[in-house]
């Protein structure tokens, strides 16, 4: 049985006539156990696979073998199947015509690695079929009560509009979770990474076809290991005040606000997907209507919630004082994650800037990048701006943009961007 | 008895049957709203007839609140906290006032900065201005466990001995000063083995707190002092006069001749020599006699109130004008003096009882 805790790190103090206040909530999940055995329901899990023309011989083998790797680290008893997707998605395991799926044993896995064994590159790319098939095949197994899949591709989604794939992603949205990975660096990194964030699941590049075995079972592992086949993270906020954004911040920035389902006029409901032993943290801010010096009241009940029961609750509180010494604290918590943030946008809006020719505001941008890094100890993503970018002081945030950059590390900046660190304690 | 000190008419709350005097308006026990006409007389015989509007100290302690929200209605959830509008209920404990006759009254607050309601009192008069009234206020140490149970006990045992006290001695002022002075001698007795009795035998970090009674009686005003709560007496029309020296660091320095708001804000300013628990080094009150020939005030109250304001002549002022800013009346004017604390900053427990002379 999993053990959720919640723990609340905020200054409640505010000044005379404040009114915002802010909070990082840490919602840590211990023996989550494996996937598909908690009793509630069973697990699911669909490998879609990049099959176009330009994937070319070499690339569908390496893609077939991750595949074949991937599925060996599927749990017996796991429903499963394989979509190979080009410009239109096929099933390529269990080989049918009409979606199904079938449940994993010796039998099942050998026969889906012969099938993906016979992938061959041949068409265009249209994503938004792959997503459409893929939710169409969970649903014939009305027992799943944890579903995902990992999406590969290699290039970017030619064969479609981005308003197809924008309806693809938006009816699958809440259906299954989904990891996605761009193999090579002609794919788009804000293309995948819109699948990735609208499905709770992760984005990142693959530079090299032989890597993918590695990240593909690594994947399904972590799939595996999630117990918790789904939660919600639940925001109770008193009547006339605004919750002004609910954020994930750790381990990556996902902006959760606009997910909101209401629960009633006062409590809103935030998807967070499936849960392992793991611990993520969340940012919440709430605007009040300011009370008198020395009143307290509750800003927010912050609850995760599985199925219908609270499994960890922490409180956000409000206490107005006069004493400076209290209000003008910030919560070296809260700094952070605010930091944390701006510099995944700082990252995000560079990269963009430099693609569309912008060298002042890449260089602007990208700056602010490399100073907040430094401030936020977040060494991984200075170690990547240094590829992009050459630092003349990183405490003011001077740089030059680099002359040559490869391809790949500049994908792999943008899709580790959102990677955050965790405060020292 | 032969002094009959009688209550105001003591009442229940409808809600919960808490205890209520008609001054309050919400119950101290379940915090609904009490609108005149809905309350019925407490059942008769259960107090003695010197008893004040004072509830039994367990539903002070009482926690949480279980009625609706005194801001909006709403229901009060298990954290403490309004279901719909987020207040944090306060508990009874935090913050209380009494009002045994229409000129004698207190409030005792939590202030800002503490989270805990370790100030107590307990007052009593007689229904007659000017006849009879007592003032015991009790300030538990916070770095002590349990302070705020055993100053509330202590202040409310030290009341127990002062009302049911009537020795007049041969009848001479000074007889009657010494008859007075032996009550709150004893009365200081009673405080103390509360506390000790308040005071799990192994405590690391007994339970301690100060203690202060102020006693009218005809014309004669006796304060007896152990620690650094304060008793004054502010007639309109002459000087302010502090009944009480404090037992502490920053008095030992003010007497060498070091001035008061230097030593007062002193690092060890709120160190006190005295005071009453298990490691008391001695517990008889110091004692001052004044006689009251004109109106004023008695004020009695904790630190919470004279940090800021430490000087009996701008006490006086302070007090003089909240008093003319709410009427006159008592229980409003030591319920703003509160207030004028918390604006201050709120810093400690605010206790401040009043007596409109």
């Amino acid at each position: 049985m999993a053990d959720f805790t919640a723990a609340v790190y905020q200054n409640e103090f505010l000044p005379d006539g404040g009114t915002d206040v802010h909070a990082i909530v840490t919602v840590n999940c211990t023996g989550a156990g494996a996937a598909g055995q908690s009793g509630t329901g069973d697990a699911g899990e669909i490998i879609i696979v990049d099959t176009s023309g330009s994937m070319g011989r070499e690339g569908v083998q390496a893609a077939a073998y991750a595949a074949q790797t991937a599925l060996d680290q599927i749990l017996d008893g796991v429903w499963f199947a394989v979509i190979s997707g080009n410009d239109r998605a096929q099933l390529a395991f269990p080989a049918s015509a009409e979606p199904v799926m079938v449940k994993m044993d010796p039998y099942t896995r050998q026969a889906a690695k012969d099938a993906v064994s016979r992938f061959y590159a041949d068409g265009g790319t249209a994503m938004g079929t792959w997503l459409r098939l893929a939710a169409r095949v969970f649903a014939t197994v009305p027992s799943l009560s944890q579903k995902h899949a990992i999406l590969l591709t290699d290039g970017e989604n030619q064969h479609e509009t981005p308003e197809a794939l924008t309806q693809a992603i938006q009816a699958v949205t809440g259906q299954f979770q989904c990891d996605t990975r761009g193999v090579g660096v002609a794919w788009q990194v804000d293309e995948v990474r819109r699948i990735a964030q609208a499905l709770l699941g992760t984005v990142d590049i693959i530079p090299a076809p032989n890597q993918l075995a590695a990240e593909f079972s690594k994947l399904i592992q972590n799939a595996m290991s999630r117990g918790v086949a789904q939660a919600d993270l639940r925001v109770w906020a008193p009547q006339g005040a605004e919750v002004l954004f609910v954020r994930q911040v750790a381990p990556t920035v996902e902006d959760l606000t606009a997910r909101r389902t209401m629960i009633n006029p006062l409590t809103g409901s935030y998807p967070t997907g499936s849960w392992g032993d793991e611990s993520r943290d969340y940012h919440v801010s709430i605007r009040l209507a300011a009370k008198g010096i020395g009143q307290e009241q509750l800003a927010a009940r912050v609850q995760l919630i599985i199925g219908d029961n609270v499994v960890a609750q922490g409180l956000v509180k409000a206490l107005w004082s006069s004493d400076e010494a209290l209000t003008t604290r910030i919560s070296p918590e809260v700094a952070h994650y605010t930091g944390q943030t701006e510099l995944a946008e700082a990252i995000q809006d560079g990269l963009a800037a430099k693609a569309a020719g912008d060298t002042a505001t890449a260089t602007t941008k990208l700056g602010r990048a490399v100073q907040l890094a430094a401030q936020t100890g977040n060494e991984e993503a200075t170690t990547r701006l240094r590829k992009v970018v050459d630092i003349d002081d990183q405490d003011t945030g001077t740089v030059r943009l680099k002359r040559t950059v490869e391809k790949a590390d500049e994908m792999a900046l943008d899709t580790a961007s959102t990677k955050t660190t965790r405060v020292k304690k | 008895m032969d002094v009959a000190m009688t209550s105001t008419t003591d009442t229940v709350c409808p809600t919960c049957g808490g205890h209520v005097s008609e001054a309050d308006r919400f119950c101290e026990a379940c915090g609904m709203e009490l609108k005149p006409g809905e309350l019925a007389p407490a059942e008769a015989g259960t107090s003695p007839a010197l008893d004040t509007d004072t509830e039994p100290t367990v539903e002070i302690n009482a926690l949480p609140p279980v009625g609706p929200c005194t801001s909006c209605g709403g229901v009060i959830g298990a954290d403490g906290y309004c279901g719909t509008c987020g207040v944090k209920a306060a508990k009874p404990r935090d913050h209380f006032s009494e009002q045994p006759a229409p000129w004698v009254a207190g409030v005792c607050d939590r202030g800002i900065r503490h989270s805990r309601n370790e100030d107590s009192m307990a007052i009593a008069a007689d229904p007659e201005q000017g006849s009879r009234a007592l003032l015991v206020v009790c300030d538990g140490v916070s770095s002590s466990l349990d302070s705020d149970v055993a100053s509330l006990a202590a202040a409310r045992a030290a009341r127990e001995v002062l009302v049911a006290g009537h020795a007049q001695g041969i009848g001479t002022e000074s007889s009657r000063s010494g008859a007075i002075v032996a009550r709150l001698n004893a009365a200081a007795d009673a405080a103390s083995d509360a506390v000790l009795e308040n005071t799990s035998p192994d405590s690391p970090n007994p339970a301690s707190c100060t203690f202060v009674a102020a006693v009218l009686e005809d014309g004669l005003l006796v304060a007896g002092t152990v620690g650094d709560s304060r008793a004054y007496w502010f007639p309109d029309a002459s000087e302010a006069v502090a009944l009480t020296v404090d037992d502490s660091w920053a008095a030992e320095l003010i007497a060498t001749g070091i001035s008061r708001a230097e030593a007062e804000s002193g690092p060890h300013a709120h160190a006190i020599t005295r005071w009453l628990g298990k490691d008391a080094p001695d517990h008889t009150p110091r004692t001052t006699t004044v006689r009251v020939t004109e109106p004023g005030w008695v004020m009695v109250c904790s630190d919470g109130l004279w940090n800021y304001c430490s000087e009996a002549a701008p006490l006086a002022d302070l007090v003089r004008q909240t008093a003319a800013a709410n009427g006159g009346e008592p229980l409003a004017t030591a319920s703003a003096l509160v207030d004028w604390a918390n604006a201050q900053g709120g810093q400690d427990n605010i206790t401040v009882t009043l007596a409109r002379v």
